[in-house]
């Protein structure tokens, strides 16, 4: 259909990159494709050649019908014209061909290249980009940047293709060619009014499909509140008005759309009678034989529809390159996280010194300041504090998911920056608030961290969590599909099959981030006694917000503004009656068995 | 016969128009009937618009006889005036045909979503619990765009592309009929060859695009779970796996490149060309046609190459549109469970609730039971908790209360009358259930709060709400009552969400409430408002909670302790932590003084109450 239809509903995008660094970066690209991509053009320019070729061929050949024929000149006439339209498709068919292997392998090369720059980059990058914008830079961006490459062979081999004509026009005659070159800006002028026009209905009918579909899926999610209360016929009049609206503005659209094809034809049209008029005229006088006069009135049909695709190149042109753009700020972002040495320590111990750190996510917003922290070899520590107090940058500093700023961490008295990170990663367990589950069964899931553990090993470490009582919770067992990130499981059952996975890791240092949504009863009962396997003989740290873990732990450390301003067991902070006596009564107090006993004197008071 | 969407529905508007499920042809069919004038006219509209265009080829040759045999005519100009008005008059037909298809179209899309939309509306809760919200979704908005694009361009395109064959071919035979011989053929060799490209395209392009959902599925799940891979050290799987994922889709991009490349109509378009000239410089030397005649056909056979290439989208374009109305007419012909039932068992609800002998299973044919021969009575105005761990049937157990589902077996009496005999509309309108996830309409508290009763004075909704403890909460947002849910930021937590939707049952006031309570509590002062709500909300009605609050628990009337679908004990506290070591697993964990477990005769225990 040619490109005027394409590109209407790309959002606008703000160019940040120079031509220049654009162009080089882009040209990295096509270097691996350089000879294809010559190929191509060879290609493109014979596939002119020959397309002009056939009609110029076919009026000459009338002119030489009104002479004198012999068979042979027949079957010479018949043969060149087939053999210029067969040649003109193995061009085309070897262009085609080509170069969808060239723009196969750029955009794979570009896929990878941003793939693996992402997994590369710290977790500070993923804090500043929603996942859905990370995606659709590695998939979409990168598809619609290789349009630009299609786009501009077609450009190109479109432009040959009307200078070709146009200029063979003018040496048969200068004044039919004056006449077929004035529709050129009514053409052009036509093709740019219609892309204004359309990119606005196409923006509306976005918007009233979003509408549309924000309705429908509100009614379904919320179907069952609807038909409790029996309010089915309203939110059916919403939709009735929502549906027509959409229908008017999508009509609206699709009359725009209708609209083009039957004014260009109609311009065309008036071109031809022009030249049926004119060029008659012209041949009358001699000027012109009958064969160049069918000449223009073919040329016109060819040069119309290309010049409509010339006068929208521009706009798409500048989408592609701003998705080109998007793909290489992707790539060249520097991850903040940076190693200075590779030591892979024989054993870790699980020995934590923090010292003197200072770390921020923002210039400018300290989050730990001049910190200093202590965890000895095994001991499980609770850090608890108001949210932003600290509490999950200190655990996420000790998986180096963020650089720090000042000071230094040491790992059994090494300095974590120079430790090979893979190798250090691999001593460390994380559990974290929402655990993570990826599609695949429950043992897929346990399995990941240890790839090589075998099946049995699996079923050992699952059944050491409440005995294995879970499993039975589990409609296929191990082999239950936990669905699209866990959605199959419940946050409880994630968080068991999390437990599992870390234990079958066998790390020196345990993470936990614990969760505060509320989990069964006697879910909650099974995660607390794997937790206590797991904890057992290792370093932990744990983000507390459970009662029972902070009673259990070794050290309790009470944050406030990035600092320790208390510490010690539960029952003697609470003694004390500074900021963690507050806290508990702030965070924890309802978790109490006393509380639980008091629950119903609580309620009835006014 | 004309089959109605689905016999049984639990919701029906009036006046609806009735279009014809005897098979998908039919139903597609039966909507564009109701257009019939509409499409009639766009297909005559296509007609003159290939008649007219036909003629400025015809015209050409007419021109090109007066420039050569017939200097000084003056007939010249009447022709270049007929030419720009056939070709004006094509214009206008070809617009106006394509604006008739495209509100048909239009029309389609317009109908098809509502249909489909009236239909949920209709369906059960079953129904809608088996069927995820985004696959709704697909059909509501891609497989309904489908068949707008079926009718235009795809069915367009089809009488298009017979009338684009068709006129020039007729228009050559008035010339010589003996030069409709290539062409014909062309068509006829077409059609074969055609078929074969698209049954060999087809699959490489379903292929390719499936490659690019697993690519991006793949690819979201890694940055969805960075944490996790990276904790795990396993970007160099990722990275593999991702790049097998990549390689994949560029040999089907590649694939699909080369068929492309490889498209023959466009070489046997050339050879019918050169051939059909040919035939025409043959004819001539014989004398049998004139050079004017062949300019005229030589004009038609470019008429043809238009038609002859856009059937190659057309085809597809049904199919695909075939198979959306397909998957539309599952959901729309989808049989539902439940009915109105009106007319049914109606009167003001005490509260008494029985469960006799009950089974459940999703299946039809009984397999995989979710919940397995449950027995108990509870009195009107008791609170029961329901405990178990996840996928035990807790929630199961109470959607077969306001008949969400009908049990697979033995029966469920509420005040002694059989739930299925019951008035579905006075049944559940005296059920008032909250669910896990309270779902909030995008609309203002005070909407959602007065959802079950529109037009309720501001004074009860805020009573309502003080009831639920959401007073002063609401009142912390910028607009109060008028804030819109979901806009601006305004996000409400689960408790917050809660309260909300107890209000909302507060103000119907029902007889037996269902609270599905997940909820956590992040402070203790909050968990003292929900606390509050809970009780208030308990108060001269049966109520039935599942649960994590230990602290409802403890102090229900009877609790409930579900194992893998089974009632394993029931009663108050204090019975179950002497006789249900489920039960006192969960208490052993706080320093409590356990009672000493005795061995208790099970079913004995499950008739009280």
């Amino acid at each position: 259909m040619g490109f005027i239809m394409d590109g209407l509903d790309a959002e606008d995008y703000d160019r940040q990159y120079s031509d220049r660094a654009l162009v080089r970066r882009i040209a990295k690209y096509f270097r691996p494709q350089a000879r294809n991509m010559i190929i191509v053009g060879v290609m493109i320019l014979l596939n002119s050649l020959v397309n002009t070729g056939i009609p110029i061929f076919i009026s000459r050949s009338l002119d030489r019908l009104q002479e004198k024929t012999s068979t042979s000149q027949l079957a010479t006439i018949t043969i060149v014209i087939i053999t210029l339209g067969a040649l003109a498709w193995v061009f085309n068919a070897v262009r085609r061909w080509l170069s969808s292997r060239a723009v196969g392998d750029m955009v794979l090369a570009l896929r990878e290249d941003a793939f693996d720059s992402v997994v590369r980059r710290d977790l500070s990058f993923y804090d500043s980009f929603p996942s859905g914008k990370i995606v659709s830079r590695v998939t979409s961006d990168t598809q619609a940047f290789s349009d630009v490459v299609n786009l501009t062979m077609n450009l190109i081999s479109e432009v040959l293709l009307v200078v070709l004509l146009v200029g063979y026009l003018f040496s048969v005659s200068v004044r039919l060619t004056l006449i077929t070159l004035t529709l050129a800006p009514f053409i052009v002028v036509v093709a740019l009014g219609f892309r204004t026009v359309a990119r606005k209905t196409v923006t509306q009918s976005r918007r009233i499909l979003a509408t549309v579909n924000t309705h429908i899926q509100e009614s379904v999610s919320g179907i069952s509140v609807a038909k409790t209360f029996r309010q089915e016929h309203a939110i059916y009049d919403e939709f009735l008005d929502v549906n027509r609206q959409s229908y008017r503005i999508n009509l609206r659209t699709g009359y725009v759309f209708n609209s083009i094809f039957p004014l260009l034809n109609l311009i065309a049209g008036f071109g031809t009678a022009a030249i049926v008029y004119y060029g008659g005229d012209t041949v009358r006088e001699g000027a012109l034989s009958a064969g160049e006069w069918f000449l223009f009135i073919q040329g016109l049909q060819m040069f119309w529809f290309p010049l409509t695709s010339i006068a929208s190149f521009w706009s798409q042109f500048q989408i592609g390159l701003a998705a080109g753009e998007r793909i290489f700020a992707l790539i060249d972002a520097e991850s903040k996280v940076v190693q200075t040495g590779s030591d892979q320590l024989r054993l870790i111990m699980g020995d934590i010194v923090f010292d003197h750190v200072d770390f921020s996510y923002k210039e400018g917003e300290s989050v730990l300041e001049d910190f200093s922290l202590s965890i000895p070899t095994g001991e499980t520590l609770a850090l608890v504090g108001h949210t932003g107090s600290g509490k999950s940058s200190i655990a996420r500093l000790v998986a180096r998911f963020y650089e720090f700023q000042g000071g230094q961490i040491t790992i059994d008295g090494h300095d974590i920056r120079s430790l090979d990170l893979e190798h250090y990663r691999s001593h460390l367990g994380i559990v974290s608030q929402v655990p993570f589950l990826f599609d695949g069964t429950v043992m897929d899931n346990i399995r990941y961290g240890s790839p090589d553990a075998t099946n049995d090993d699996i079923i050992s470490v699952a059944n050491q969590i409440g005995d294995g009582d879970w499993l039975y919770s589990l409609p296929d067992g191990l082999q239950t599909e936990v669905g699209e990130r866990g959605g199959g499981l419940s946050m409880g059952q994630r968080q068991l099959v999390a437990l599992a996975r870390v234990m079958l890791q066998n790390p020196s240092i345990f993470i936990l981030d614990e969760a505060t949504a509320n989990v069964d009863p006697l879910t909650e009962t099974l995660i607390q006694e794997g937790l206590d396997v797991v904890m057992k003989r290792r370093t932990s740290i744990i983000i507390a917000h459970r009662l029972s873990t902070i009673k259990n732990a070794d050290r309790i450390i009470v944050l406030r503004e990035g600092t320790i301003i208390e510490e010690g067991s539960h029952d003697s902070l609470l003694a004390q009656g500074g900021h963690y006596a507050d806290l508990y009564n702030t965070y924890f107090r309802h978790q109490s068995l006393e509380y639980i006993e008091e629950a119903r004197r609580i309620a009835t008071l006014a | 016969m004309t089959a109605q969407p689905a016999a049984k529905s639990e919701f029906t508007v009036k006046d609806t128009y009735q279009y014809n499920y005897r098979t998908t042809s039919w139903w597609i069919i039966s909507h564009i009937w109701r257009y019939k004038w509409l499409a009639i006219s766009a297909i005559l509209f296509s007609a003159i618009d290939f008649l007219m265009y036909s003629q400025g080829p015809v015209q050409v040759g007419r021109a090109a006889d007066v420039i050569m045999n017939d200097p000084g005519s003056d007939k010249l100009l009447a022709i270049t005036l007929t030419v720009m008005g056939v070709l004006t008059l094509s214009s206008i037909a070809f617009w106006s045909g394509g604006l008739l298809a495209e509100t048909l179209a239009q029309h389609m899309e317009a109908d098809a979503r509502h249909e489909l939309y009236a239909s949920l509306l209709g369906k059960s809760q079953t129904f809608h619990n088996r069927q995820r919200v985004g696959d709704i979704m697909a059909r509501a908005t891609d497989d309904v765009r489908q068949l707008n694009a079926m009718l235009s361009p795809g069915l367009r395109f089809i009488y298009e592309t017979v009338m684009g064959i068709v006129v020039p071919l007729l228009y050559i035979a008035l010339v010589r009929v003996d030069l409709l011989l290539v062409p014909t053929v062309f068509v006829l060799v077409y059609i074969v060859v055609v078929r074969d490209y698209t049954r060999r395209l087809n699959p490489v392009t379903r292929r390719q695009r499936e490659q690019y959902g697993v690519m991006n599925a793949g690819l979201e799940e890694v940055i969805s779970g960075i944490e996790i891979v990276k904790a795990s050290v396993q970007e160099p799987y990722e990275r593999s796996r991702f790049h097998r994922n990549a390689r994949l889709f560029r040999d089907h991009f590649v694939h699909q490149g080369r068929l492309e490349a490889m498209y023959l109509p466009l070489l046997l378009f050339a050879v019918t060309f050169g051939l059909t000239f040919l035939h025409c410089m043959i004819l001539y030397d014989r004398g049998s046609v004139s050079i004017a005649e062949i300019i005229a056909v030589m004009g038609l056979m470019n008429v043809l190459r238009f038609p002859v290439f856009i059937s190659i989208f057309s085809f597809s374009l049904v199919q695909l549109g075939i198979a959306s109305a397909d998957r539309l007419l599952n959901i729309i012909q989808a049989e539902t469970d439940l009915d109105e039932n009106a007319g049914g068992f109606s009167q003001s609800i005490e509260g008494n609730i029985t469960f006799d002998n009950i089974s459940f299973s999703y299946n039809k044919n009984g397999d995989a039971p979710v919940l397995s021969d449950i027995s108990f009575h509870i009195n009107a105005g008791q609170t029961v908790a329901i405990v178990g761990q996840t996928g035990s049937g807790k929630s199961t157990l109470t959607h077969l209360i306001n008949r969400v589902y009908d049990a697979t077996a033995g029966r469920i009496l509420i005040d002694g009358v059989d739930v299925r005999e019951w008035d579905l509309t006075q049944l559940r309108s005296q059920i008032s259930t909250i669910e896990q996830d309270v779902f909030l309409f995008s609309r203002t508290v005070a909407e959602n709060i007065a959802f079950g009763a529109p037009g309720t004075p501001q004074d009860q909704i805020e009573h309502a709400a003080r009831e639920a403890q959401a007073h002063d909460f609401i009142l912390t947002f910028e607009d109060g009552y008028d804030t819109k849910i979901g806009e601006r930021g305004v996000t409400l937590s689960g408790g917050q969400r809660q309260r909300l939707a107890l209000a909302r049952a507060f103000l119907s006031n029902p007889c037996i409430l269902i609270l599905d309570d997940s909820t956590s509590a992040i402070d203790s002062a909050t968990e003292d408002d929900i606390q509050k709500a809970i009780q208030r909300a308990q108060q001269g009605r049966t109520t039935l909670l599942i649960t994590h609050r230990l602290s409802q628990i403890r102090w229900a009337d009877v609790i409930l302790v579900l194992d893998q679908g089974h009632l394993v004990a029931a009663g108050s506290h204090d019975d179950l932590l002497r006789t249900s070591p489920h039960y006192r697993r969960i208490f052993s964990r706080y320093d409590v003084d356990l009672p000493p477990l005795e061995t208790e005769p099970p079913q004995a225990n499950l008739q009280t109450a």
